[in-house]
Order: structure tokens, then sequence, then C-alpha cells
């Protein structure tokens, strides 16, 4: 491994392998469940010279976060002590493994929290699974208060930028991309009957979006009707065999065809009189099967709305390119919490306290050296001097042992740090 | 006090653009962050106009709608307290634009037209002119909302229909929710219209007699009124739906428009009969 460009200004490391320096085939080798990242926080926490550590593991990355000192060289021993627990040579592969430090380290992660560093850009998840990875080693003790304090700033960022950049709107998966359609007719889904022709795992998984969003009551409609019924019991619906059809259009609003049909399932002809029996009011009809199952000219029917699966890719598209255009403003964001974070931990981070403390512990004992220094002989100023360093370090050893020791209780420990800067005024220097 | 009112009225404008033009910026999603703000901006706005009218009340000793230029400011007033109780109803911010562009244009017309003459004309002290005029107005402002979400509703469906998934076609809400917006406003307007129109003739032949039923805009009201009540009445006796009843509501409102400026041009003021 080459020598490490390591920043010292917050005591944080990150060891990491994702999407941008690995395949899949690597990420899935290297990726922890659950009970694996469990066990190595607290492998990491027992064997380590370390204040605390974070483990994500999504299908996109492996990241382990650590708070050290010390990180410079426990890095090393880290990367190696992952490689031995995954048995590969992954995690010390510099063409696959990234190392991140200080506030490096810091600004990854809050591109990570806010979705910037996602394989599609902007999407939730990662937030939800940063947080529960984080509750993890909150609830194994395995943070310390940096990490927490890290961790804050980072949902902060993420919710400043969700709430003033587009970098979550819009649908980005073609199923989606279809409830989104529709939420431009209905306002609701609530009453809304949806009707699907065809039963097969498309047709099932856009119908699932569409239910979870409220949509009313759903029928099913299939050649086989075994398959129908099958399908709408899941759903607690109705099935009907195609030579229902017609009644099967009864009160339905929105329609999603995904036959594996040669021909037009639905004519122009049929719809026609679909239309003019509900009034022309508005219907949605998704077409998601290739050759298509509705005929063109359904479209231009009064009332129908319909859409093929080149309009949902075209809107995934514009919504793909629309997250992209955010990235530079979001990026602009998240830098203006990376520097209130700078600014946080100058002023309170345990180091920075500790750095303080000694420094107004040893200004007091100058002054007073040089004062008995006019008074006495210089013969046994040496040893005097020895001495008062030796109690100097004795008292601050008892401050820095409180300071570390209520480091895995963030509340506490912040306590403790403010009662030390208010009582020895170090915030004053 | 005449000064002042003279300086807000001509800077109320300013202050209608300021607001369209963050609504332009909301609805092209050029800042987001502006959508957390619109509240307190409608709120400024209504205050400065309600302070415009407070102070043009205290100059002229008069409800400053008396002149069709005073309505129209009165008009964008309404407008813009409808459309602050909508917002703040639903969150979607995209009729924002149409309906502040729209009180704009009407606030800007009427106060490059003011006139800060009190008008003597005896049907306005009459004590029903305030609710005549009142309902009057809030029948046009119901009328005018309508037609602007017709509108939307009508480019709302020709982009969905055009494939035209930009900007707008992002903004727009529901066509249902647009759809119904129209709906209910026109059924509220003409109601409100309507009763107004009454009571106007009410006021009218008890102050001036009956020689006003020949005036041709008292005319051209009840017949534009009539017809305007009666096909949106058959339209919903029919059932009709979509653009067609959106196309109904708009060219309804446009027809409206155009007969107020027909008896404008015949009058300066509607409260002189021939």
């Amino acid at each position: 491994m080459s020598e490490l460009n390591l920043d010292h200004s917050v005591p944080i490391a990150l060891i990491g392998i994702s999407h941008k320096t690995a395949p899949i085939e690597i990420r899935e080798k290297v990726a922890l469940d659950a009970k694996e990242q469990e066990s190595v926080l607290r492998s990491l926490s027992k064997a380590f010279e370390i204040d605390g550590c974070l483990v994500v593991s999504t299908c996109n990355r492996t990241e382990v976060y650590i708070s050290a000192e010390e990180y410079e060289t426990v890095i090393p021993e880290i990367q190696r002590w992952l490689d031995g627990y995954k048995k590969s040579g992954y995690f010390t592969n510099e063409q696959y493994a990234y190392v991140l430090t200080g506030l490096d380290a810091v600004r990854h992660l809050f591109s990570v929290i806010s979705s910037l560093d996602a394989q599609v850009v902007g999407e939730p998840q990662i937030t939800g699974q940063v947080k529960d990875a984080y509750n993890l080693a909150k609830e194994l003790k395995t943070t310390d208060s940096l990490l927490n304090k890290i961790i804050s700033f980072g949902l902060q960022a993420q919710k400043k930028i969700r709430r003033n950049t587009f970098l979550a709107d819009g649908a980005v998966s073609i199923s989606f991309a279809g409830v989104e359609l529709a939420r431009k007719i209905f306002n609701t889904f609530d009453d809304r009957h949806l009707l699907l022709i065809g039963a097969g795992e498309t047709a099932e998984l856009a119908a699932q979006h569409f239910l979870e969003k409220g949509a009313g009551s759903i029928a099913v409609v299939n050649r086989t009707l075994e398959k129908a019924r099958e399908l709408a019991g899941r759903f607690n619906g109705k099935a009907y065999g195609f030579d229902e059809l017609s009644s099967a259009f009864n009160g339905v609003d929105i329609v999603i065809s995904a036959t594996s049909s040669s021909d037009h399932v639905l004519s122009a002809e049929f719809m026609s009189e679909i239309s003019k029996a509900r009034r022309y009011a508005p219907m949605f009809l998704i077409d998601l099967a290739i050759p298509r199952d509705i005929d063109p000219d359904v479209d231009k029917i009064d009332g129908i709305y319909l859409y093929n699966l080149d309009d949902l890719q075209a809107i995934v598209q514009i919504n793909l390119d629309k997250r992209k255009q955010e990235m530079p403003k979001s990026f602009k964001i998240l830098d203006r919490y990376v520097v209130e974070f700078e600014k946080w931990i100058a002023t309170h981070s345990t180091s920075s306290t500790i750095n303080r403390l000694r420094r107004y512990f040893d200004h007091i004992r100058r002054s007073e050296m040089n004062r008995l220094r006019k008074r006495l002989p210089k013969d046994n100023m040496d040893e005097i001097d020895y001495l008062t360093q030796s109690i100097m370090n004795k008292l601050m050893h008892q401050h820095i042992k409180t300071l570390k020791k209520t480091a895995t209780d963030p509340e506490r420990h912040q306590q403790n740090v403010e009662l030390m800067r208010d009582l020895y005024e170090l915030d004053q220097e | 006090m005449k000064q002042l009112s003279q300086i807000l009225s001509y800077i109320l404008p300013v202050f209608y653009l300021c607001a369209v033009y963050i609504y332009y910026n909301i609805f092209f999603g050029k800042k987001k962050e502006l959508e957390n703000k619109t509240f307190p901006i409608l709120i400024a706005l209504l205050i400065s106009h309600a302070a415009e009218i407070a102070i043009r009340l205290s100059s002229l000793r008069a409800m400053p709608f008396s002149t069709a230029f005073d309505a129209l400011s009165f008009l964008a007033f309404s407008i813009l307290f409808i459309y602050l109780l909508i917002e703040s109803g639903i969150k979607n911010k995209a009729s924002g634009l149409f309906i502040l562009s729209f009180a704009f244009l009407l606030q800007l017309i009427s106060s490059f037209n003011h006139t800060w003459e009190r008008e003597t004309n005896e049907l306005l002290s009459s004590p029903t002119f305030a609710i005549h005029a009142s309902l009057t107005v809030m029948g046009y402002t119901a009328l005018s909302l309508s037609a602007i979400y017709a509108l939307m509703y009508i480019i709302h469906h020709q982009n969905m229909k055009k494939r035209r998934f930009g900007a707008i076609y992002h903004q727009m809400p529901p066509l249902d929710y647009l759809e119904s917006m129209s709906i209910r406003s026109v059924a509220i307007g003409v109601i409100l219209l309507g009763v107004g129109i009454f009571m106007g003739h009410v006021q009218a032949s008890r102050v001036l007699g009956s020689f006003w039923f020949a005036d041709p805009k008292v005319i051209i009201s009840d017949i534009i009124w009539l017809s305007y009540f009666t096909s949106y009445a058959l339209a919903r006796a029919m059932k009709w739906r979509g653009r067609w009843m959106a196309y109904l509501s708009l060219s309804g409102f446009l027809i409206l428009m155009t007969s107020g400026v027909i008896v404008f041009t015949l009058t300066e003021t509607f409260h002189k009969f021939y």
C-alpha cells in the first residue's frame, strides 16, 4: 500500500469499497449482513485502539468509519483485519478500496447520507440504511460523541438538500413513473378502481405501487381465469376471463396492461364505447407490453390518457437528468455543513478541549516557575521544573480519563466537555 | 393622504410583479427554497393592498369601487385573498403563477387609470350598495378563478396528450383537481354574480325609478349572466366533463370580460344610466 495522505483536522477515518470503485462481483464479496455488521462492530471496538466505529453496508457500498486519535496506525491494521474477516484481499487492494480521513471522510459520509454518492442519485433508501447502521452502532455502544455529531450534521445536510433542491424529486423507475403520471390526472387514488390485464409479474409490480398509494380496488383479467383468480386473490380483487372484458371495465379509472398477446387486446372501437359510457371522465391506461396490447389510436379518444413503455422511460430519463442538474447545488449545501461541522469541531471536540486545558495548566505552571526562579538559587530549578510538569500531567490525566470514560455516553460527555470549558474559561483563551 | 394613496397605488403593481416573479421561479423549478416562503409573501402583498384600499377609502371618503378601474383593483385584491386561502389548503403552488399574473394585470390597468375624485352618484350612498358591490366582486373573483383553472386544465391536458413532460407538466396539479376547482368556482361565481346583479337592480329601481331598464349595460349584463347560467346548467345536466367543460368555462369568462369592456367604453362609470 502506498503511503496514506492523512487529514488530521478531525480524528476520523473511513475504509470503503463502493459502486464507484468496484463491480458488483467484488461488492457482494465484501458486503456485510446485519449479523456480520454487529460482529464487526464488536470486534473492532475490542481489538483496536479506537474511540468509535460505524459500519454502513448496502448493495452499493461497504464502509467502515473509525473515530480514533491515532488512526494512522490503526487503518492498515483494520484493513488487514477486514480482509481476514471476509476472507478476501479487497480491503487492502488500492484498486477497489479507498481510505479517506479527516474532513474528507466527513464530507464523504455527508454525501452518502444525502444520497449524492448513490448509484441512483437522490434515492432516499440510503438515508434510511445509514440511520439503521448508526442505530445498530449506538445500540452496541460503538459510537462516540464525534461520530454522533457527524451523523447529526449529515442528517441536517440531507434534510436541507431535500428541502431546497429537486434532488429526490420525480420517479426514476418505470413502474413508479406510471404512478407519477397517474398522479397528474387523479388528485388521489382513493376510490379509484384499477384493472390489470394480464397476470404476469410486470403487471403485478405496477399494480402493487398503485395499491400502496391508496388505489381503492383491483380487478384482474387474464386469458387463463385460474391465474387471474390467483393474482386477484393476493390483492383481494375480482377476477375475469377475457370474454368478460366489458364487465371488468365497470367503474375502472386506471388500466395496466401487460400480456404476451401478439395482437391488440384493447381496440379503439371498444375503448371508445367504454369512454362514452363514462361520459368521457378521465381514464388512465398504461401499456407495459411488447408488442403493445392497446391500439395507439385509443389515445385519440376523449377522456383517455394512454402511455406506453417509451413514454414512461422518457419520464424516468427527464427525472434522472433533473437530479443530475441539482447535484452542484446540493454539494454547495453539503459543503456549508462541512464548514459548520469544522467550526463545531474546532470549539467542541475532546482533543481541542484537552489541548486548551493543557495550555491553561502549563501557563499557570510556567508563570509560577518564573516567579520562583527570581527567589530561589538556580541549582535545583530543573528538578523543580520536572516536578511541576509531573504534577501537571497527573492532574491532566484525571481530566482526560474522565473525558474519555464518558465518550460512549454522548450526553454526559458533552456535559463534561462544557463543564471543563466553563470551569477553566477555556473559550476565552 | 391623497398623495400617499397615489404612491401606493403605483407601487402595488410592482409588488404584484415581484410575487409573479417568485411564482415563476417556483413553477419552472428554479428555486425550490422559495416554495416555503410564499405564505409570508402573499400575506405582505395582501396587507399592502388592503392598506392601499383603506387609504383610498379614507382619502375619497367613499368605497373605492365605484368606477370600473376601482373595481378591477378590488377584484385583484379579492383574487389574491381567495388564492391565499386555496394555497393554505393545498400543497401545490402551480396555480399561483396563473392567478397572480391575472391579478397583476388587473392591478396594473387599475393603478394607471385611477381617479382620485369622489363620485357623487346617489346610488352609491344607498345602504345596499356595499352588498351589491361585494357580491358582484366576489362573483367576478370566482368566475376569474374558474377561467384560470380551466385554462390550466387545457394546458395540462395538451401536455399530457402530446407527452410534453417538461417543467409545466411537473408543476401542474392533477387534472381532476383543476376540473373540480373550475366547476366549483363557476357555480359559486354564477350564484354570487346573479344575486349581486339582482341587488343592483333592486337598488336602482328604488333610487332611479324604472327608466334604467332600457340602459344598454343593464341589458348586456343581464343577457350575459343569463346565458352563462343557462349554458352552465345545461352542461351540468348533460354531465359534460373534462376539456369541454374547461372550454365552456373559459369562453364564458372571456365573453363576460369582453362585454364588461364594451360596457366600460359606453360610460366611465357603472352607475350612470341612460
